[in-house]
């Protein structure tokens, strides 16, 4: 596919002599150029403000950040956490689109610029546009040289509140087919634009007044890897995080995302997370417990990887059967389906597109229609707090507490 | 959605960064007339900053005020080039990896079309083009041990770039590069079977040497896609090669249009409509029309890559080159250049001065909501050349064809 020059180019491009009207830069083309070497007078372009003597004028680029700033309204603060602030907003042209302005803080313990989840958050979002993944509007500066991502409005909180608020919500297998189908189609757009998530979880899946599910907080996202290069494998939140990165794998695929989908899964069914270890080792443990083992006869080549450790008591790969006690309220097929999610080698996991296909989805019941999704008591200010975090972190306002040990280490991932 | 296609146009290189020639040219044009004037306005306010020899009040011979020579827009696209060539080879001094280069590359290039560089100095939006570059494809080096790669010890020179170029690159931080393109090129024509695999290395190794350099010091990347280019690259390299597999991919040949009632084609009436429109899909997508207007298009392509083969990256460093060709246009820059934006340093202490000035009035406030919506209009109304541009283009007629 990388050879399919199916885009046809701008019609212009396809004169023969492009070069005619963008001069050779090797060409000092003295007659072609219409504004002449001469003494330009003192005319200024129609639109072009110049305070003379005054504060410094705009140029170009400010004042277009300008217009884009001023295309939105600030209302009044939802959220504060350690990355960001996040404000409820709304159009100025239509004062009834209501947006989320999520302005990124400078971080005191990063020195040198844009901090690394801006850049990546804002790379990534520039790029993906699809229903299941958030939106960015617009982006600017504020005078204060402050980053601002206007991003559209969900104000129904997140899948983990849903999960958790087990006495006023409600549901069951139509909607979480429903909310996985979203989930799903969200991360095979991802993978399918060589994007990986890396923090997949049920609180950065947050919900639409549609009913929609939104993948959110792209903080830690990367590009898959060239072949060869390694990446950090501290990455995706502790109870999320599949065995290869507890294993200190460099070299990883789109099935360190599919992993946390499946826990995703499992949460969503039995309404309290699947493997909530207190720290890798017992991550780790408790893997071995509830799933199987790894071991060199289902994961060729695991315990080659540099923190391979597992307990001594090998627990041989449960079988699907064992998962219908507790799973058994989606189905054979969707049983099956968490099953290949959980695979322990990820090259025997499936895929996002895999998931896609699987048989589950043409199963009764049908998916529940978004609107007629159950909501929980969702608030502006919960979306204040999904967006206000540090990507990967839980901060003082979330009880389930520091359960992520994310450092990255920026230098070493050449 | 899901054809790679539609997801081309997606991307921010194609919504903000691909221009027709003449599109590109008029932006150029116009942000060197307005640093012209913006400078000329600058200067004629404060007088005896620039020309020791006249003031203000005293008018030259012909009556008007006593001005630099500004820099035509030619003269600042052989500035861009040059830059690029030093950016290359500041890249390969700092050994960072081809990707970051190319990208570094791409963010220079972008940045000095709405900017001029009589504004901003290029060479330290280069090294915060290759600073950021770095951050843009996930590598994050500590800023003091980036600058002293370059003999530099003030970071604070280049991180003060950075918000700029953010700005000027409109905060679209991805750029797609034909390098994994070329791979996938040298894999399909290793499936083919029947070529040389020492013909598809030496080819594979030619390309990958212009799309080091050619397409990035070119406009090649504000003209056409990665594979667009990748196939303009592999064309120098080898044309035969090339072409086998723009022909092995757009290979469909419609049957014959009077088979007649006997074919199996015409028998049933719904089933013949579908197939009828299915075999003008096929024609659409990989036929004949397409497979050459897709020549055509890389034969432009490579037309410009030839410009700038990689034995010129020799040219651009030459000694003798540089005394004839760039260092009068820099001595030219230096006398008409922005005394407020040269120093990125002190344009942003400036800068965030006025926003201390107004913070309490403006930042993190809600705004004051009854702002006039004539003002509103009044900004809305200055939209963008270019943005009034493309759209006049889509409604006339595409320029990326018709939906496939």
């Amino acid at each position: 596919m990388a050879v399919s020059p199916l885009i046809v180019p701008p019609a212009d491009a396809l004169h023969p002599h492009p070069q005619k009207t963008a001069p050779s830069p090797l060409k000092r083309q003295t007659s072609a150029v219409p504004s002449s070497n001469g003494t330009p007078a003192l005319v200024r372009p129609p639109g072009q403000d110049i305070q003379t003597g005054l504060s410094m004028s705009l140029d170009r680029v400010e004042q277009m950040n300008e217009q884009e700033k001023r295309k939105y309204i600030k209302d009044r603060k939802l959220g504060e956490g350690t990355y960001a602030i996040v404000y409820l907003g709304r159009s100025r042209q239509d004062s009834t689109q209501h947006v989320a302005i999520k302005k990124i803080k400078k971080q005191k313990e990063f020195r040198d610029g844009m901090a690394p989840d801006a850049v990546r958050e804002l790379k990534y979002l520039q790029e993906l546009h699809h229903p299941n993944i958030i939106n960015l509007i617009s982006a600017f500066s504020s005078k204060d040289q402050n980053l601002n991502l206007v991003l559209e409005f969900l104000p129904y909180g997140d899948l983990e509140a849903l999960i958790r608020d087990v006495t006023h919500v409600r549901y069951g297998a139509a909607d979480i087919k429903a909310w996985m189908g979203m989930l799903s189609r969200a991360i095979w757009f991802c993978h399918e634009n060589r994007v990986l998530h890396r923090d997949i979880k049920p609180n950065n899946l947050l919900i639409a007044a549609d009913g929609e599910v939104k993948l959110a907080d792209f903080g830690l996202a990367r590009s898959f890897a060239e072949p060869g290069h390694r990446m950090t494998a501290n990455v995706i939140t502790r109870w999320y995080r599949p065995p290869e990165l507890l294993f200190g794998a460099r070299h990883y695929s789109g099935a360190v995302d599919i992993w946390a989908v499946g826990l995703v899964f499992a949460e969503l069914i039995i309404r309290a997370p699947f493997l909530p270890a207190e720290n890798e080792v017992e991550q780790i443990s408790l893997i071995c417990k509830q799933i199987g083992t790894p071991t060199e006869e289902n994961w060729p080549g695991v315990t080659k990887l540099k923190e391979y450790i597992v307990p001594s008591e090998v627990t041989p790969v449960w079988e699907r059967s064992a998962y219908m006690g507790r799973f058994g309220a989606v189905g054979v097929d969707g049983v099956d389906l968490l099953v290949r999610t959980l695979a322990l080698d990820p090259r025997k996991r499936i895929t996002a597109h895999e998931i896609l296909e699987h048989k589950w989805w043409r199963m009764d019941p049908k998916p529940t229609r978004k609107e007629d999704l159950p909501r929980g008591g969702g608030s502006e200010e919960k979306m204040g707090s999904d967006l206000k975090r540090r990507p990967g972190l839980d901060d003082e306002s979330n009880p389930r507490g520091a359960k992520v040990a994310r450092k990255l280490d920026f230098g070493a991932a050449k | 959605m899901a054809s790679e296609d539609a997801r081309y146009r997606q991307s921010s290189q194609f919504r903000l960064w691909s221009f027709s020639p003449a599109q590109l040219a008029a932006a150029r044009e116009k942000a060197n007339i307005l640093a012209q004037s913006s400078i000329a306005a600058r200067l004629a306010s404060t007088p005896n900053t620039s020309a020791p020899t006249s003031n203000a009040n005293t008018p030259d011979r012909d009556g008007t005020p006593s001005l630099p020579e500004f820099l035509t827009p030619a003269e600042e696209a052989t500035m861009v080039s040059f830059y690029v060539s030093e950016l290359l080879r500041a890249g390969d001094h700092a050994e960072v990896g081809e990707v970051v280069k190319a990208t570094g590359a791409a963010f220079f290039r972008r940045f000095y079309i709405t900017n001029s560089i009589m504004t901003y100095p290029p060479q330290e939006m280069l090294i915060v083009s290759l600073f950021f570059a770095c951050k843009a494809e996930g590598i994050f080096p500590r800023i003091g041990d980036f600058v002293s790669k370059f003999g530099r010890d003030r970071p604070d020179e280049i991180l003060a770039g950075e918000y700029l170029l953010c700005q000027g690159i409109r905060f679209a931080f991805d750029v797609k590069h034909p390098f994994r393109a070329l791979k996938g090129a040298s894999m399909e024509l290793r499936r083919l079977g029947d070529i040389e695999e020492q013909r598809i290395n030496a080819a594979e190794r030619r390309a990958r040497e212009i799309l080091n350099f050619s397409p990035l010091i070119t406009d090649a990347y504000f003209h056409y896609t990665p594979s667009q280019i990748m196939l303009a690259a592999l064309s120098l390299a080898d044309r035969g090669l090339a072409e086998r597999l723009i022909s092995h991919t757009f290979h469909y040949v419609a049957p014959p249009t009077d088979s007649g009632p006997g074919t199996p084609m015409a028998i049933g009436d719904a089933p013949t409509t579908r197939r009828e429109l299915k075999i003008e899909d096929k024609e659409a997508i990989i036929g004949s029309q397409i497979r050459d207007k897709v020549l055509g298009t890389v034969e432009a392509c490579r037309d410009m890559l030839a410009k700038e083969l990689p034995e010129r990256r020799e040219h651009w460093s030459n000694k003798a080159v540089f005394k004839a060709q760039i260092q009068p246009i820099r001595k030219k820059l230096a006398k008409c250049r922005d005394p407020d934006r040269y120093n990125l340093v002190e344009l942003q202490r400036a800068r965030r001065e006025q926003a201390g000035n107004r913070s309490d009035s403006e930042e993190d406030e809600p705004e004051d909501n009854g702002r006039s919506l004539e003002k509103d209009a009044a900004v809305f109304g200055d939209a963008l050349p270019r943005d009034t541009k493309r759209r006049k283009v889509v409604k006339t007629e595409d320029p990326f064809g018709p939906p496939l």
